[in-house]
């Protein structure tokens, strides 16, 4: 799955850790995300979404390997 | 999150405290011979265990407090919650929790056919704890990798 949680993020001008309390989970977990180390539960990636104020599928797409 | 069956976050402190005096003692016990003569206590005078009739057996119980603090303390310090505790941190308990069984198993798989006799009793005395003791060893150092991975990200 490729996320571009990244961008969003930057292009909102939001820190990891503003992001990470905003839904409540750590700053490792929103960097785990982003690296492509962790892949985060269907709620977690509606919280995001949600903060974003944009559909899921902006911020996490499936690839052709999953 | 919601988070069944672990204890709070300040458990894992308790753990440590409550589990190396315990192993402490545990080792002495094992090799040094040593126990606590007020943790001696009788069977009652003729009391029948499995047919056996007894008089007044001598238990000395420090092995036993050793194994449940050992035990005790394990228990707490991998099954407490960490400062965060999100969904992420679970995962790497369920890996670090897998992980340790397959490699528990493993090295009981090596001793039964390498290890025979009484000997053996020492293995299975080792092997209550090992899955608990594996388990912390790779929880507490898959949570320090991650941490270590996610450095880089404070200077953005």
């Amino acid at each position: 799955m490729k996320t571009r949680l990244k961008v969003a993020r930057a292009e909102q001008n939001r820190s990891q850790a503003e992001v990470a309390e905003a839904i409540g989970v750590s700053r490792q977990t929103i960097n785990s995300i982003e690296t492509g180390r962790y892949v985060p539960s269907t709620v977690l990636a509606l919280k995001l979404a949600r903060l974003f104020e944009t559909p899921v599928e902006a911020l996490f797409q499936l690839e052709e390997t999953d | 999150m919601k988070t069944g069956f672990l204890f709070p976050h300040r458990y894992r402190l308790i753990g440590w405290v409550v589990f190396v005096p315990s192993l402490v003692l545990g080792l002495a016990y094992m090799y040094a011979d040593f126990g606590f003569e007020f943790l001696t206590v009788f069977v009652p005078e003729k009391s029948e265990v499995r047919g056996w009739k007894i008089d007044g057996w001598p238990i000395n119980l420090t092995d036993e407090l050793a194994a449940l603090g050992i035990v005790a303390g394990l228990l707490m310090v991998g099954f407490s919650k960490e400062k965060t505790e999100d969904e992420m941190v679970s995962r790497l308990r369920l890996d670090a929790l897998q992980w340790s069984v397959y490699v528990n198993y493993g090295i009981l798989a090596v001793a039964i056919l390498l290890v025979h006799g009484s000997e053996f009793l020492q293995v299975m005395t080792y092997n209550l704890f090992t899955v608990l003791l594996v388990f912390v060893v790779r929880f507490r150092w898959l949570v320090f990798r991650n941490a270590q991975a996610s450095l880089p990200a404070l200077a953005l």
